[in-house]
């Protein structure tokens, strides 16, 4: 505040300023933070990719081809040979076994241009899709609705007429998927998980962290023991064996998707119920919770309207700081051939066919197939980057 | 100090039990068993049932807890591995052994390592040198652990094909021709294979370790007592190391008892991408078998270190902290 002359009066006092609640200070803390700006930034892209997965990703998600496996990426031209502007292009590339070392060779087969197209349509019954907002009500629902809303619009893809040359921009897998649209699809699995997971171990924590610590007595007794209990096995462990439970059972990937929420909650809620119930003992000690019950409030209306309330600013870090230690178990399970399973896909699923070829290969070649590992890496590390920027913004201590 | 230590000793069995039991249960839950996989034998339809009855699978899940918990408590016997066919006891003990081979080294380097830093960043606060070390140790808490070991193993056989010999092993803990080398050669065998596995188990947990310290370290530098140690003229040195770092490393001290459990859950994955005989390839395999006293045995004696390492962390706080008494 620069107050240049104190002596002159500036007309009619301008009096604006309200009391600003918690939330608008941490708000304006968190947009001081370079760091986690760009975080959200970044991640708020990551989800958008996600979310329309289908129209970004150029193939379907169960895109199988025999003939190119281990595909390198397709090398885009926008020149001819007479150095002519034509737009983007691609050869078709062909491979071919030496039969000395038995090496897999890659030929850039240059015949031919095929040219990539944007905003294409792909009318082919397995390829159209449903769009993002609507696939998220349940089939049956959709059905009963009468919702039939298919898409066939793709960003980009390749004009060919034979339909033999793929574009594979980041190269193919050990089925000849392109790793590319296999990324995108395995975002909504690996991002969202995290936080699905997150929001259900919160509930479930501060329910549980409110009751304990507002009955306190045996509930309390009860509920904490069982905590410990769960505490006591060490995570990893525990998370390896709740996920054996369901791995064999041939599922679709909606229902693993919710099972995988519900191991991730089983071992994420015991911290925060702790924390909760801490915070809930000194909360109920409080005038305010003596005036709910004066005026005769219900104790479930105390616990969830005056006491957990109360919570939330620590609740908000938490979320932000639990949702990438998700995703990166989400990441081991599915590594592991306990997550999730094909023709799903996650970024550690993905990851495990780079285990099944690793000591066979170098990293320069079949480099792509590493690419979901920095899409681990990078949305772990803006998540982590967002909740430190929460975390200091909610914080007294550290405003500016 | 003796009765509260007999008290939380008392104070874990029940605690103990009834892991042991979540445990059970959630093993219990799996569909099929051990005997499933014989189910559609041709040549022998009722192999599978017979298998059930052989080894006592057919008898209801509580019954059989009961006489393992009995086993364990009376004749310390874990019971017998239903694929190897032997004692789970000798099957786990030299893969606790590997997995130890690893974790104490990397146990100690991370601490070395990751003390001096953590307190040379609190410092330095928002030097250059503290930035860059907070890049880094952000960079170690993101990457996935088996991600960076596969990428060690591609540079490994990258290194390979350029050279025509190994820096590092692409996995494994021994070489093949590992006992025919002296005593001397097969340690240093070893000790080639653990070079990968080590920087990335390392790698992670250094990455956690120093944040904690440096966050703990500005917080006890913010406090009034430093201040007032430094108002009375002591040397900078004396509040930073006598002061500041004394009660800040109280926090490395409670984290302590959950080292090993955290360690052996983060070098899991490593173990498994490197081919390390540790326990977690062992637990992966076991599940997949569905070898129920191998894994039951592998969650106990887990459960077991978590429990005496928060055990040991409460006391090694007692004798260091002044002010904790019990």
């Amino acid at each position: 505040m620069t107050r240049t002359n104190p002596d002159v009066t500036e007309g009619a006092p301008t009096r604006q300023e309200t009391g600003k609640s918690l939330f608008s200070i941490a708000w304006k803390q968190f947009l001081k933070h370079p760091l986690a700006r760009a975080s959200l930034f970044i991640l708020g892209f990551l989800y958008l990719l996600a979310a329309f997965a289908d129209f970004f990703a150029p193939y379907p998600e169960n895109f199988l081809n025999a003939y190119a496996t281990f595909q390198p990426p397709n090398k885009i031209r926008y020149r001819d040979q007479d150095n002519r502007w034509v737009g983007p292009y691609i050869y078709q590339m062909t491979k071919s076994i030496d039969m000395q070392t038995f090496e897999e060779i890659w030929t850039v087969d240059e015949s031919r241009r095929y040219p990539i197209k944007f905003f294409v349509r792909r009318e082919g019954v397995r390829e159209r899709y449903v769009p993002f907002p609507v696939n998220l009500i349940p089939i049956g629902l959709r059905h009963k609705l009468g919702i039939k809303p298919w898409a066939t619009l793709h960003l980009f893809g390749v004009d060919d007429p034979s339909d033999r040359t793929k574009l594979y921009l980041w190269g193919s897998d050990d089925v000849g998927s392109d790793v590319f649209s296999k990324i995108l699809f395995g975002a909504r699995v690996s991002l969202t998980i995290g936080i699905v997971a997150a929001l259900v171990s919160i509930a479930i924590g501060m329910i549980m962290g409110g009751i304990a610590g507002y009955f306190g007595g045996w509930i309390d007794e009860l509920i904490m023991r069982f905590v410990e209990v769960l505490a006591a096995i060490p995570d990893l462990f525990l998370l390896i064996a709740l996920s054996a439970t369901f791995y064999p059972l041939n599922l679709p990937s909606s229902a693993l998707f919710t099972l995988i929420v519900i191991v991730l909650s089983t071992v994420g809620w015991g911290g925060i119920a702790r924390t909760v119930r801490g915070q809930v003992l000194s909360l109920k000690e409080r005038d305010f919770t003596a005036a709910a019950k004066a005026i005769g409030s219900s104790n479930g209306r105390i616990i969830v309207r005056h006491l957990l309330p109360n919570t939330l600013s620590y609740v908000i870090v938490v979320l932000s700081l639990i949702v990438p230690s998700f995703i990166l178990v989400e990441s081991v399970l599915s590594f592991f051939g306990l997550g999730i399973q094909p023709p799903a896909t996650s970024w550690g699923l993905m990851l495990s066919t780079a285990q099944a070829f690793a000591g066979v290969t170098g990293l320069t070649e079949r480099w792509w197939i590493y690419t979901p590992g920095i899409f681990i890496f990078t949305s772990v590390l803006t998540w982590n980057l967002l909740g430190d920027g929460l975390r200091d913004a909610f914080d007294p201590r550290s405003r500016q | 100090m003796f009765a509260f230590i007999v008290r939380r000793i008392v104070n874990l069995i029940p605690t103990f039990v009834l892991a042991t039991l979540v445990a059970w249960i959630v093993i219990e839950i799996a569909p099929g068993d051990f005997a499933t996989q014989f189910a559609f034998d041709q040549v022998d339809p009722n192999k599978a049932e017979r298998i059930r009855s052989v080894l006592g699978l057919d008898r209801p899940w509580y019954v059989r807890y009961l006489f393992w918990l009995r086993n364990l408590v009376v004749e310390g016997d874990l019971g017998t591995s239903l694929t190897s066919k032997g004692s789970v006891t000798a099957l786990i003990v030299p893969r606790m052994t590997n997995s130890l081979v690893l974790l104490l080294p990397a146990t100690i380097l991370t601490y070395l390592i990751a003390i001096p830093i953590g307190v040379y960043s609190a410092l330095r606060k928002y030097s250059l040198g503290d930035r860059v070390l907070t890049v880094f140790s952000l960079i170690g808490l993101a990457v996935p652990n088996f991600f960076l070991a596969l990428i060690f193993l591609a540079l490994s056989v990258q290194w390979f094909q350029a050279n025509g010999w190994f820096l590092v092993p692409t996995g494994g803990m021994t070489s093949t021709d590992y006992s025919d080398l002296t005593s001397f050669r097969q340690l240093t065998d070893v000790a080639w294979h653990m070079i990968v596995p080590l920087i990335v188990v390392v790698t992670s947990s250094l990455a956690f370790t120093t944040r904690i310290m440096r966050g703990e370290m500005l917080e006890i530098l913010g406090q009034d007592y430093i201040r007032t140690a430094r108002a009375k003229g002591l040397s900078e040195r004396v509040v930073n190391y006598k002061h500041a770092l004394r009660n800040a490393i109280i926090v490395i001290i409670s984290t302590i008892g959950g080292i090993l459990p955290g360690l052996i859950s983060g070098a899991g994955t490593v173990e498994f991408v490197t081919g390390w005989p540790g326990i977690t390839p062992l637990f992966i395999r076991s599940i997949f078998a569905q070898d129920v006293y191998v894994i039951m045995a592998l969650l106990t004696i887990l459960t077991l270190l978590l429990m005496i390492g928060n055990l040991i962390s409460d006391l090694a706080l007692a004798l260091i902290d002044p002010r904790i008494r019990y």
